[in-house]
């Protein structure tokens, strides 16, 4: 049996900041992973990550925009702790090797972006995430740790009341591996693949949040889903909010530019949840243009000029060109909102720790929380870096600490016995099928305007496929690189986090965030000012709630 | 975009080392827009007709790195290759697994041989410790310093360029232009200390194997241009080291012998590129040449315009300039 001190599952920003501070503290650790590190969706991150470093800027300003824009969920002591690390995590980064893009000066430039009050978002190009991911694995690649490349993870082993282990499928070997360690941390992540139509990567599948559930975790408001306002029109591939930063604006069919409506002092630049909202709106309302793949708006770059399009939109510049034939630089672009993150996630604290003694989560898989009911951008990668040290740091105490793991032989057998009945059956229900069917579901009624009936018919038919997976079939029989057996993994864990998803957001009867529920318009302080935990229970998700920190600032209506 | 869908035929490599007896081709015909990218027909292949096919995938947005393959014979990444101008060319689809990787199963290769090259550049800062990077605060880059990364920061490591090399394929000591590119990147990087220890110890470790077909810079998805920063690369390594390998050696011995009058010496750049002891080695190969083509052993007449060629050296030599 393979034996850790430290198992960081996700090798993402997140799980690579956990795996380097680990490894500082002096532990042998492992990264799980289900692709090559330099692989993860951490890479796809554009726009850039913020940290009040302008003279005419402050961390007061960032804490206090953090707030607003998590419409006032956000626990304000985290987001202090947060955003003061902000400056140091940036300059760490760059320590490392980041390559960043400068202004004249020699400076790290900075863009604006929304719901900020400065331009405070540092950035490369419009491929920050790459940068960083890049710039950490080159300075994680001088320590000594465990990589295991191409493995799904599918349980984490707790017994005597603490985290043992875990168990991941092997996919180039096509074999269960148990692997003994004192802690684990789920770095992997988001779901986003829950959607059918989402800027996430096929990989997107919460593995770590759904197994974090399993073995007894509390995932926190997982009903608060962030769609970004500014998606290709057919394939969903993401237009980073940087666009709308370095001019960018949003059109409607009739040539407004209709923002001026929704947010009359910042425009295009408010927050996502309310950008997303007034294109929904736009279309809905018959101002939308209308074609062949649905309703959508224009975002118009044209204006900006051939020089600075293509050199800080760089990849934006291909995008178009390649997923939605059209040219930035002289036509607009069709976008629509599509799903993009998870304010929710494995419930913690700003040090990682869950309710599970030993497990640890950072990053989007997590919620710390800091994003509350709607994450500012630039908030996420820098959560990566901050939160991930963290975890990373107390995981590495906890197992100096902890004492010697109990794993049984037998423990790989139960813990892959469903997956023996998955191969083993001559006839059953097809995993890439029902994946379809979640998707749609989730696509139709748990969107970004929601209602009691369409929630209510939304969890009918999560719970449905839930039924008829019981009984997945994996058809293909070979051990090496069986996607059909991955596909079955992660399909069960979509479609654990969706129930999670519509029961939260069924019961949460107001509208915050990026939470609207059409039949509940206001957001209501009173009764829902909570965070939602939810606990896995054999015929669904128990439902408790927590109360929000407060330090210094007082919930307001949220103007833009 | 068009809507109208156009039939388009699949030819899928599949084979599972170990299991099949040998590789085979299965075709799949499917009706598609004609910008839908391979991948997506590949998955939808995996969804509704055989899920056992093996592929890697994830982003679906030319950023993962994670989907290239052999498509109609050239490394690709098969979400931003669109089937319409492939059926168009070659009226199929051909799919194949990169090469210069072993298979694993189907589309799917063992990456390990291109991952050991990219660690063997030592890809990551080195740091003088007595020049430490400024307390608390990032290193100062001019917009200028930046711009000599050129476009190497852009790189997925997809490997599309280490699978249309000819190099790797021919020579295992070649460390292929995606680890060429990184080394150029750290080379160039104003924080790194180790600028002349990294050019000195690629010059005997693959730089001169590169055989500037440029198929490299031609797959690349990203337009990194691996084969324009191995120039550069070898272009740094003479200067600051002059030539150690017979390539470096020919190279500078190939520029020096056209200077006088503009056609080659033959006998002037076999010595120059392997000395005389070298020389002494090729005698038979000289006696070969002599045989058949005995004016390329005479001294070469100055051919006319050699004034062209002079304004050619002055540009390729220009007055040196401040660094940025």
């Amino acid at each position: 049996m393979l034996r850790h001190e430290v198992v960081v599952v996700g090798a993402g920003l997140a799980g690579q900041r956990a795996a380097l501070a680990a490894v500082e503290a002096g532990r042998d650790v492992a990264i799980v992973t289900k692709l090559h590190p330099l692989r993860s969706h951490s890479g796809a991150a554009q726009g850039g990550i913020n940290a009040a470093v302008g003279a005419e800027d402050s961390v007061d300003t960032h804490i206090y925009d953090t707030v607003k824009g998590s419409d006032y969920l956000g626990d304000q002591d985290a987001i202090e702790f947060f955003c003061r690390e902000a400056g140091p995590t940036v300059v760490e980064m760059e320590h490392f090797g980041t390559i960043f893009s400068r202004s004249e000066d020699g400076s790290l430039a900075r863009r604006a972006f929304g719901g900020a009050g400065f331009p405070r978002t540092i950035y490369a190009a419009d491929r920050t995430g790459l940068a960083l991911l890049q710039g950490l694995w080159e300075r994680l690649g001088t320590e000594r740790f465990t990589v295991y490349e191409e493995w799904d993870l599918t349980r984490v082993v707790v017994r005597d009341g603490r985290v043992q282990g875990i168990v991941a499928l092997d996919r180039k070997r096509g074999d269960f591996q148990e692997v003994a360690a004192k802690s684990v941390i789920i770095a992997t992540g988001p779901a986003g693949r829950i959607y059918g139509r989402t800027t996430n990567a096929h990989s997107c599948t919460g593995d770590g949040v759904a197994v974090a559930y399993h073995a007894g975790a509390f995932l926190k408001d997982m009903e608060f889903v962030q769609f970004h306002p500014t998606a290709l029109l057919e394939s969903g591939i993401l237009i980073t909010e940087g666009a709308r930063g370095e001019g960018g604006i949003l059109k409607n069919a009739t040539g407004e530019r209709f923002m001026a409506r929704y947010a009359p002092h910042v425009l295009d630049l408010a927050s996502r949840d309310v950008v997303s909202r007034a294109i929904v709106t736009e279309v809905l309302e018959g101002r939308g243009f209308t074609g062949p793949y649905g309703g959508y708006v224009h975002l118009e770059l044209m204006h900006l000029g051939k020089e600075k399009v293509e050199s800080r939109l760089q990849e934006i510049c291909d995008y178009c060109r390649l997923f939605a034939g059209i040219d930035p630089v002289t036509d607009p672009i069709p976008v629509y909102p599509a799903q993009h993150y998870m304010m929710g996630g494995v419930g913690t604290n700003i040090r990682g720790e869950t309710n599970v003694p030993g497990l640890y989560s950072a990053g989007e898989a997590a919620c710390v929380s800091i994003h509350g009911a709607n994450r500012l951008g630039g908030n996420s990668l820098l959560e990566t870096l901050v939160f991930g040290k963290e975890a990373g740091k107390a995981a590495a105490a906890y197992s100096e600490r902890a004492p010697a793991t109990v794993l049984h032989e037998t423990d790989l057998d139960s813990a892959t016995a469903s997956f023996r009945s998955w191969l083993s059956r001559s006839d059953g229900e097809d995993p890439s099928a029902l994946r379809t069917e979640l998707q749609q579901t989730m696509d139709r009624y748990v969107g970004i305007y929601r209602t009691e009936a369409d929630l209510m018919e939304g969890l009918r038919r999560v719970r449905a496929v839930k039924e008829r997976f019981s009984r997945v079939r994996v058809v293909d029989q070979s051990k090496v690189f069986n996607l059909n057996l991955t596909d079955a993994i992660e399909t069960e864990h979509l479609i654990d986090l969706a129930e999670v998803i519509v029961v939260g957001a069924y019961a949460r009867t107001e509208s915050r965030g990026a939470h609207s529920r059409s039949d509940y318009p206001k957001r209501d302080d009173a009764h829902w000012m909570k965070h939602t935990l939810a606990q896995r229970t054999p015929t669904g998700p128990n439902l408790s709630y927590s109360p929000v920190g407060f330090t210094r600032w007082e919930p307001k209506e949220r103007v833009y | 975009m068009p809507t109208d869908t156009i039939s388009a035929p699949f030819d899928i490599y599949r084979y599972r080392p170990g299991k099949d007896a040998a590789p085979r081709y299965q075709r799949f015909t499917l009706e598609l827009t004609p910008h839908t990218p391979v991948l997506t027909a590949l998955l939808k292949i995996r969804a509704e007709i055989d899920p056992s096919l093996g592929l890697r995938y994830s982003c679906r947005s030319a950023i993962c790195g994670s989907c290239a393959m052999q498509i109609n014979s050239k490394s690709r990444l098969a979400c931003e290759t669109h089937i319409g101008p492939e059926v168009e060319r070659h009226g199929r689809i051909v799919v194949e697994p990169m090469r210069n990787q072993p298979v694993l199963r189907d589309l799917v290769v063992d990456q390990s041989p291109f991952w050991r090259e990219y660690d063997k550049i030592e890809p990551h800062l080195k740091l003088d410790p007595r020049h430490p990077m400024p307390e608390g605060k990032a290193t100062s880059m001019s917009p200028a310093q930046v711009d000599r990364f050129k476009e190497t920061p852009r790189c997925i490591a997809c490997a599309a360029c280490y699978s249309a090399c000819p190099a790797v394929e021919a020579d295992p000591a070649f460390p292929g232009p995606m680890a060429l590119a990184k080394l150029y990147r750290f080379v160039v990087d104003p924080r790194d200390t180790a600028t002349q220890d990294r050019l000195v110890r690629i010059q005997p470790n693959g730089l001169w194997l590169c055989l500037r077909c440029h198929l490299c810079t031609e797959a690349c998805p990203k337009d990194v241009r691996p084969s324009e920063r191995i120039r550069d690369l070898k272009e740094m390594a003479i200067a600051a080291q002059g030539g150690t390998e017979l390539g470096s050696r020919h190279a500078i011995g190939f520029k020096e012998n056209l200077k006088g009058g503009g056609l080659l010496n033959e006998m002037k750049l076999v010595r120059a590129t392997s000395g005389l002891a070298g020389m002494a080695g090729q005698v038979g190969q000289g006696i070969r040449v002599w045989r058949k083509k005995p004016e390329i052993m005479k001294r070469p007449r100055t051919i006319e315009g050699m004034d062209e060629v002079e304004k050619i050296y002055a540009a390729l030599d220009p007055p040196p300039k401040e660094e940025p």
